[in-house]
């Protein structure tokens, strides 16, 4: 499904951030990447996702066998990749309905459907919103503006139900949410989720592992991943952070 | 009617008689240094030895009488439709009325005398007038009684007269409120001015314009607002999406007299610049004569966010449509925080 290979990307004053990252991801599989501040969790998402501010030194990144890396930034998320970021960017007077219609039907247009009438959208969208527990205020408002993070968190996995990836790349989603929002969150990504699907956590606690149980856990430090393992190595890294693993080699 | 309002208004003797005085507009005049006065053509009545006239008395008409407006009149857009013999279009809104209204003057030199009483309601659009030649020029004389809500607002498509000129004269007593919005989109040359005196105790004026510009437009505002009493207050917010070769320019200047405390004004100019040859002029100017006043000035230039730009595009929409949903925002901003009134309707609608 994704496979990334030996990827390497740096910052505009040449620093490099990415040193190789290799990971492969299934269908069905849920990977959670771990690993102390500044390790280039949030740039792998970005790099991924074409984010302007990176440029790819090498390497390569597919999706079910397509070069991502070739594609325009809108090509990447119509094939079937969500970036949701760990600072979800607001755009006030950009209403949030209208926002979701045009990324679906751009999503609907890319892949030769037909557009989605208004209807048909506004059905779709309460289902989900349900789902997320979000009230109505959402429909009204611009795109994350004014919300608070927990809000924003929330928002962002309303366009994952909407936009149905094949690959989520959730950036710290579980930060700036309160216990309730935390469930309510994760069991909105557990009931997305699906056989065919594939979500990548990046997140520095066990408690959102708690809800959403990972395949694999790995740990990236200095630009790459230095660990894999089963989930049992997330409840090892709560318990004794990070050094012992530089220790041990 | 308010009959001392209406007297100070200038004849057209008066009228072309202060224009020979003024002579046509210069760069070197600060009302005029952004606009490309060449494209001015001289009006037959001024003559070809006019800037002579004022040292040259025997070549002048007979001295009209006296008038204290139009002696002080300094601005060639506000006398030109009155020296072109624009027939004034007086109506009297009596007290407490509520009124929608539209003007379209049916010429290409207009003026419209509006007595507005007080406690009234009024939305007024504006249409574009009727234009036969290459210039045209409208004045607006309003005067707006104790109290009264008005808002006045036009929002044209896109007219490619070669040149055009409005002149607003505004005149508010204690307690109105005026909204004055305006979205452009004119492809050529233009000028809007605005001189509002705010008279009376807590009147207010909120000023918005939207210029969406492309090719070789170049448009030019100029608002001069007169706080001349106590605990007036007024809101400036102009904003440009400028393409091509297009040119704005704004040039605001906030005047609080002596006594007048707990004034407010603010103005903002945002800029946004969507091609490299497109450009942008701001000129404000603040003349405060009290220390009891809070004014603020601001101008802002730049191009679309990137990061707005990268989260839209992040979720499958194209480029080009993600870059009109960010121009659409933020040229929707400039009236979102009108009342719902008619006038919000119709802008936002146009936008």
């Amino acid at each position: 499904m994704l496979s990334i290979k030996n990827l390497k990307a740096s910052i505009e004053d040449g620093t490099q951030i990415l040193k190789g990252i290799n990971l492969e991801v299934k269908p069905g599989e849920v990977h959670a990447i771990m690993g102390p501040n500044g390790s280039g969790k949030s740039t792998l998402s970005k790099v991924i996702a074409g984010h302007p501010a990176y440029r790819v030194d090498g390497g390569s990144v597919e999706l079910d066998g397509k070069n991502l890396l070739e594609m325009e930034i809108n090509e990447r998320a119509n094939s079937g990749l969500f970036i949701s970021t760990q600072y979800p960017t607001e755009i006030p007077g950009v209403n949030n309905v209208e926002f979701l219609k045009m990324a679906l039907n751009s999503k609907r247009a890319f892949l030769g459907l037909p557009e989605m009438g208004d209807a048909e959208f506004k059905k779709l969208c309460e289902e989900k919103m349900d789902l997320l527990e979000m009230d109505a205020r959402y429909r009204e408002r611009g795109v994350n503006d004014g919300m608070s993070g927990g809000e924003k968190k929330r928002n962002e996995i309303l366009q994952m139900a909407i936009l149905d990836p094949k690959v989520s790349f959730l950036d710290e989603t579980d930060s700036g949410l309160d216990i309730d929002a935390l469930r309510i969150v994760a069991n909105g990504i557990n009931h997305i989720m699906s056989p065919e699907k594939a979500v990548i956590l990046v997140t520095h606690y066990q408690r959102l592992l708690d809800y959403i149980k990972p395949t694999y856990v790995h740990v990236l430090r200095h630009g790459k991943i230095i660990l894999s393992g089963g989930p049992e190595l997330a409840l090892k890294l709560e318990d004794q952070g990070y050094d012992w693993i530089e220790e041990a080699k | 009617m308010n009959a001392e309002f209406i007297q100070n208004l200038p004849t057209a003797e008066q009228a072309i008689a202060r224009l020979r005085e003024l002579g046509m507009p210069k760069r070197n005049n600060e009302l005029w240094s952004f606009f490309p006065v060449a494209k001015i053509p001289t009006p037959e009545f001024m003559g070809t030895d006019f800037a002579a006239s004022t040292t040259a008395s025997a070549a002048s008409p007979a001295a009209p009488a006296e008038n204290a407006a139009a002696s002080q009149e300094a601005d060639f857009a506000a006398l030109l439709p009155i020296a072109n013999l624009a027939r004034p279009m007086v109506r009297e809104i009596v007290a407490g009325a509520a009124e929608m209204a539209m003007l379209k003057c049916n010429n290409d030199f207009g003026h419209t005398v509006l007595d507005i009483g007080k406690g009234a309601k009024v939305s007024l659009e504006i249409l574009d007038n009727k234009v036969t030649h290459d210039i045209a020029a409208e004045r607006f004389d309003i005067n707006i009684g104790e109290d009264a809500d008005v808002e006045i607002f036009f929002a044209n498509p896109a007219c490619d007269l070669p040149l055009r000129f409005r002149h607003f004269n505004i005149r508010e007593a204690a307690g109105a409120n005026v909204r004055f919005s305006s979205i452009c989109r004119d492809t050529a040359i233009g000028r809007v001015s605005v001189e509002c005196h705010l008279k009376g105790e807590g009147a207010n004026f909120d000023y918005r314009s939207l210029h969406v510009l492309d090719g070789n437009a170049s448009q030019h505002s100029r608002l001069t607002i007169y706080h001349e009493a106590p605990r007036t207050t007024s809101t400036q917010l102009a904003r440009n999406l400028l393409s091509g070769n297009a040119h704005v320019s704004y040039d605001g200047s906030v005047i609080v007299g002596y006594d007048c405390t707990g004034v407010n004004s603010s103005q903002l100019v945002n800029t946004i610049l969507m091609s490299e040859d497109a450009s942008v002029s701001v000129k404000p100017v603040l003349k405060i004569y009290h220390d009891d006043v809070e004014c603020t000035h601001g101008n802002t230039v730049g191009e679309l966010d990137a990061e707005q730009m990268f989260y839209l595009v992040s979720r499958g929409i194209p480029k080009k449509a993600a870059q009109e949903m960010l121009m659409r925002s933020f040229a929707q901003e400039t009236f979102l925080p009108l009342p719902d009134s008619p006038a919000k309707k119709r802008l936002m609608a146009e936008i």
